[in-house]
């Protein structure tokens, strides 16, 4: 069952790639009477070791990241208004006339640029590009901003949950859902002794993870994702990577990882024997922590497992609740498997 | 003003944002502005065309004065229903493009029905390339039953924001064209409640001017005021926002002239700010003014027109944003318009 009251709380927290803290106390409050041991490393990842009813095998660790992708505000201007970059692999197209949050209290703040009717013949018909916009929070100067906000405040899309009808409109399901995956396998009852991580800097170049595998030192490992899924009008048969409603994606491999094989077979084997939907990319995209996972010290044995979700890197992604419930039966199951080969 | 009176100001102002009403959907506004204006009248109509008419002050007298503030809202129109959850829409007056992929969107179905427009992944698309008309595509979801259980060709779609405050009593919040201008005449029209012995005033909230103008001119002719003053949102001052087409955020209202108007009721409205010392920019137009006055001036033998708005930034996005102290600077401006004597 996924909690969804929890994965609203979990995507609606704001915490960009370096700023995750808010994320991170949410995470600690929600599994600190259900783990046996948890350490908060240097880096600010959360590695929980938690025992299980027997001891396992291989030592498996589950990974998630607790970043979102989002803004850092990079200079005020004399006008008062924010200069911003990007954190994390953001969809330009869709950061034009977003809502925004700014910095640890949260301002309410628009992205704006020229106005539509004031355009140049050669400016219509395109996108702005992001070093083009700016950030209004309605001050008037440099100075008065200068009071709310400082280069270096962090910045998040202020947007919506909703979980209707079957599938979940939010901000952040990339990887605040496989931060809930965890959660719920802390919470619960474990057929053996397992090793969590829940990572930093996962939308910056995979960096976290590679500190956190590093302490764990897990045999094998499983990266709980969301991925794009690129389903939609204009996308055409292998072009759509993955289908929202057509269950967990498995990977074979994507641009940060080849994913080891047995596993990949075992994770389909346990789909197809246990009814639970599942399904691959058909182009290699993406990539995850899983690709400074598996060679972290001698190598470390690797899969992912991701809801497909639709509009990954923007201020409102799509997934479908029984892909979500999907990816949390498999990864359960084979966490089991894994652990007792 | 009181303190008291600006939060009510800006909680009128989020009951008329957040309420849909595209152009053509105008009755969707007639309960919320009935119980906006029921404080100073209980005369409510709705014309053929969706505008809805507010009336107050002495029916008999010989002063007529039209405050006109358009009512509908830009959105977006369902216009074909397709596979996976996904349909087409086509803009509702003239959306900003740019500022569609990735929004959230409530289509008014069945029930309202929560949707994001599709904006393919980076990897497979020319990021440059923005939306055109053709491609809007909204995800609701949806099993292909549920959706066409819901939604229809047909049904409209709002964008959907939150009404948030920014610094300096400044708002932000789709819908402020011209939400905001309705606000300002239901304003005046309290200051003036009780002072209008010799006037007769009605309140048009006009439908359907972001794609034809068309609801004004018919309120225009059915009424036969003597004259009348256009309320809309104007260009605040911003990057590419050229001077004299603009005016500066919480400096009060931008006062138009041009060809179309009358240059007396337009010299009266400025002569009225001066002496409140009430702040204003100007807006120099050569012709039309692109606002419901173009329509309404030459109305059966032509009506007397004047045109003042609030300065509004991000025009036609889901960030529009805008002063409340604007809102009620204009607002006292045509409150004082109105009592401070007759025109003829």
């Amino acid at each position: 069952m996924t909690d969804h009251k929890l994965l609203k709380k979990l995507c609606t927290a704001s915490g960009i790639s370096g700023d995750e803290g808010e994320v991170r106390e949410l995470i600690l409050s929600e599994i600190r009477d259900h783990a046996d041991k948890i350490i908060v490393d240097n880096p600010g990842n959360i590695i929980v070791f938690k025992k299980g009813k027997k001891r396992a095998k291989t030592k498996l660790m589950l990974s998630a990241h607790m970043d979102e992708v989002g803004f850092i505000v990079t200079d005020i201007l004399p006008d008062g208004l924010l200069k911003f970059a990007c954190v994390g692999g953001i969809n330009d197209s869709a950061v034009f006339a977003k809502q925004v949050l700014v910095g640890k209290d949260k301002l309410p703040g628009v992205v704006c640029c020229k106005p539509v009717h004031m355009l140049k013949a050669d400016e219509k018909g395109k996108n702005p590009s992001p070093d083009t916009l700016t950030i209004d929070i309605g001050a008037e100067s440099r100075q008065e901003a200068l009071k709310y906000v400082r280069p270096g405040d962090s910045v998040v899309f202020d947007s919506i949950y909703e979980n209707k009808n079957g599938r979940i409109i939010s901000k952040a399901i990339d990887d605040r859902f496989g931060c809930l995956v965890l959660i719920e396998m802390i919470r619960s009852q474990l057929p053996y002794d397992m090793t969590f991580v829940f990572c930093v800097q996962e939308e910056v170049g995979l960096r976290g993870s590679a500190a956190a595998a590093f302490t764990a030192a897990p045999d094998s490992a499983i990266v709980i994702e969301a991925t794009t899924a690129a389903d939609m009008p204009g996308s055409e048969n292998e072009k759509k990577v993955c289908c929202v409603g057509k269950g967990a994606v498995v990977s074979f491999m994507d641009r940060a990882s080849i994913y080891d094989k047995e596993y990949f077979r075992l994770a389909m084997d346990i789909s197809k024997e246990l009814g639970i939907p599942a399904q691959t990319k058909t182009k290699i995209a993406g990539g995850n922590d899983a690709g400074s996972i598996h060679k972290s010290r001698g190598g470390v044995r690797t899969i992912a497992v991701s809801v497909p979700c639709r509009y990954l890197h923007a201020n409102a992604g799509l997934i479908s609740t029984d892909d979500a419930k999907a990816v949390g039966d498999l990864v359960r199951e084979l966490a089991k498997r894994i652990c007792e080969q | 003003m009181e303190d008291g009176d600006k939060v009510n100001t800006k909680k009128m102002l989020r009951i008329l944002c957040e309420e849909t009403g595209v152009s053509g959907r105008e009755e969707e506004m007639y309960d919320i502005i009935k119980e906006l204006t029921e404080g100073f009248s209980k005369d409510i109509k709705q014309l053929p065309t969706g505008t809805i008419v507010v009336t107050a002050g002495n029916k008999d007298a010989d002063r007529h004065i039209m405050l006109d503030a358009h009512i509908d809202r830009i959105g977006l129109i369902v216009t074909y229903i397709g596979e996976n959850g996904f349909v087409n829409a086509e803009p509702v007056g003239g959306m900003d493009l740019r500022a569609l992929p990735g929004t959230v969107v409530t289509i008014q179905g069945k029930e309202n029905v929560t949707g994001v427009i599709a904006t393919l992944p980076p990897h497979l698309v020319d990021k440059e390339k923005g939306m055109t008309r053709d491609d809007i595509r909204i995800d609701t979801g949806l099993s292909d039953s549920k959706l066409r259980k819901l939604v229809s060709q047909g049904d409209t779609a709002v964008v959907k924001s939150f009404f948030r405050e920014l610094l300096n009593d400044k708002v932000a919040v789709s819908a402020l064209d011209n939400r905001a201008g309705c606000a300002v005449i239901i304003k005046a029209a309290e200051l003036v409640s009780g002072k209008l012995d010799n006037i007769k005033l009605s309140l048009v909230f006009s439908s359907q001017e972001e794609t034809n103008e068309s609801g004004a001119s018919t309120a225009a002719f059915l009424l036969e005021p003597d004259e009348a003053i256009v309320v809309d949102t104007g260009f605040a001052k911003q990057e590419g926002v050229p001077s004299g087409q603009s005016g500066e955020m919480g400096k009060g209202p931008i006062i138009s002239i041009a060809p179309v108007l009358s240059r007396r009721l337009t010299d009266r409205l400025m002569n009225t700010a001066d002496k409140l010392g009430i702040t204003y920019a100007l807006e120099v137009d050569g012709g039309m003014t692109g606002t419901n006055a173009d329509g309404i001036s030459v109305t059966r033998g032509g009506i007397l027109c004047a045109v003042i708005s609030v300065p509004d930034k991000n025009m036609h996005t889901q960030t529009e944003t805008v002063s409340i102290k604007d809102i009620e600077d204009t607002a006292r401006v045509i409150a004082e318009y109105i009592i401070g004597g007759a025109e003829k």
